[in-house]
């Protein structure tokens, strides 16, 4: 973790690097979390892609540079932190979800989690595509 | 191909819908010396009318306890929850491949903030991971687009009816003009928190409940204020002596307070719900007839949650026939919320020409109806 000089304004921080497989996919999930603001004034955010450091990717091979997601919090209050920090992994969570089971190559495999209470599920898929393919 | 993906999730429905706009092949009048270039604009617009296909149209509600609502951060929580597996699920029932997709749609607003950036991080990646355009639709204008083209209805007085929105809508030059609305909530917000009180289950929807509840009524008209103002509603006070009604009857039941009875007939919740349904009907009824006058429409198509409701398509019936005219509605997986009808609103933006950045596709909870062109349509 780099250490950056302390905001008096906003002395709690805390930086998250989150190491992806690839590049693509490190730049996918900066790109779709980045959009939306911080909901607080008293909560700044700061998104980077960075290299991979020694130690830090585990057993994850990193042939791919800039694939950490790099995020820097900081706050007003450790509370308005953690409220922050929270929400940004929730959301983090489904960018990892669509990664992992979305994906171009994992898309067509089962899928892990039940649809019980889903409305418009066929069962067996028994249902025709109509025609799709001409 | 034109299909689209639409994901929706502004309240506590996440919906995840494919659709297909077969092209449709419209005679050309011109003779064969004249370039494609020349064609008119008008020949090239989808009517909404032709021949779409649902591939697949998969929802999910999250229900709350009785008694209670559905909060953002948890309404959130449960879209968080679902979509991914939603959208496995609507990919391999329609049996596509992700070349087939044209764009990815999403419900951009209006609607709870919370659980509308929870669907959009999910349409971001799918944009990126499939290197598919992102469409942000307006929830009103996807209500509006999917009852137009389920009915067949072409130009009708739009009465747009659900938990989060109420409002009278007619088209005019590009643009559904907002000819009257609910000043405070909504009519479905009315029934919902009405329905806490009297702590009926919500499941699958607490309208529906009341609905049933009220069709034990039907005796009794208890005496509700009536609040028409112009062209638009306002359901707050409504609310407010409804509840005091039901804290009267839970009373009288305790024994703190005599027992309810008009005439010889003991109140119960059956009473309330039918007085609240007949009130907030009639309300609903007489500024959609406004708007007609107004216009000069005879068809009225009623979208949105509370559309469901069959005394509500009763009631503008009767107004409609005593005008002339009809009143068109969808079935519960079409006027309730769905992504069928982000994707199908969306396909038609697409088809325009029309775009979301990724760096502009936040999204918001005012987004009005009105702020959207209708390009498709002349």
């Amino acid at each position: 973790m780099s250490s950056l000089p302390i905001d008096e304004a906003f002395p709690h921080s805390l930086t998250i690097e989150i190491p992806f497989p690839s590049q693509r996919l490190a730049t996918a999930a900066l790109r779709s979390l980045a959009v939306d603001q911080e909901l607080s004034a008293l909560v700044k955010r700061d998104f980077d892609l960075v290299s991979a450091t020694n130690g830090l990717s585990g057993d994850i091979a990193q042939p791919d540079s800039n694939a950490v997601l790099q995020v820097h919090y900081k706050a007003t209050t450790p509370r308005m932190l953690r409220v922050a920090v929270n929400g940004f992994f929730e959301s983090l969570s489904v960018v990892v979800q669509v990664m992992e089971e979305l994906d171009v190559d994992v898309l067509h495999e089962k899928g892990i989690e039940g649809l019980e209470g889903v409305q418009g599920v066929e069962q067996g898929l028994t249902g025709t595509a109509v025609g799709v393919r001409s | 191909m034109p299909i689209a993906l639409g994901l929706e999730g502004s309240a506590n429905k996440l919906g995840v819908g494919i659709i297909f706009h077969p092209p449709s092949t419209p005679p050309s009048p011109h003779d064969s010396a004249h370039s494609d270039d020349e064609v008119p604009k008008s020949q090239s617009k989808p009517s909404a009318s032709s021949q779409v296909q649902i591939l697949c149209n998969l929802r999910h509600t999250f229900v709350s306890p009785p008694g209670t609502g559905f909060l953002p951060k948890d309404t959130a929580a449960h879209h968080r929850r679902w979509v991914v597996r939603l959208v496995k699920q609507a990919i391999k029932q329609s049996k596509i491949q992700i070349e087939d997709i044209d764009c990815i749609c999403f419900t951009q607003g209006p609607g709870m903030g919370a659980p509308l950036s929870a669907v959009a991080i999910a349409a971001r990646m799918l944009s990126q991971l499939w290197d598919k355009p992102l469409v942000g639709v307006n929830h009103c204008v996807g209500h509006i687009e999917m009852g137009r083209t389920i009915t067949g209805a072409d130009n009708p007085v739009v009465l747009y009816v659900s938990g989060g929105n109420t409002q009278v809508i007619a088209y005019s030059a590009q643009r559904y003009r907002i000819f009257g609305e609910a000043l405070d909530i909504a009519v479905g917000n009315c029934l919902d928190r009405f329905a806490r009180v009297i702590n009926i289950s919500n499941d699958p929807a607490p309208g529906y409940n009341i609905e049933q509840l009220a069709k034990k009524g039907g005796d009794v008209l208890l005496d509700l204020p009536y609040a028409v103002k112009g062209m638009d509603v306002s359901f707050s006070g409504i609310l407010a002596r409804a509840e005091e009604m039901a804290r009267r009857l839970h009373a009288g039941r305790k024994g703190e307070q005599d027992l309810w009875k008009e005439g010889d007939k003991v109140i119960g919740e059956e009473d309330l719900c039918f007085t609240l349904q007949e009130t907030l009907y009639a309300m609903l009824v007489e500024i959609t007839e406004r708007a007609m006058a107004h216009v000069g429409a005879r068809q009225v198509l009623i979208v949105g949650g509370v559309g469901c409701n069959e005394r509500l398509q009763q009631m503008m019936g009767m107004m409609a026939a005593d005008r002339g005219g009809s009143v068109f509605a969808t079935d519960e997986r079409f006027c309730i919320d769905n992504g069928i009808m982000i994707a199908h609103a969306g396909l038609l933006q697409h088809s325009m020409g029309f775009r979301t950045k990724l760096e502009e596709s936040s999204c918001t909870q005012r987004f009005r109806t009105d702020e959207v062109l209708i390009n498709w349509r002349d």
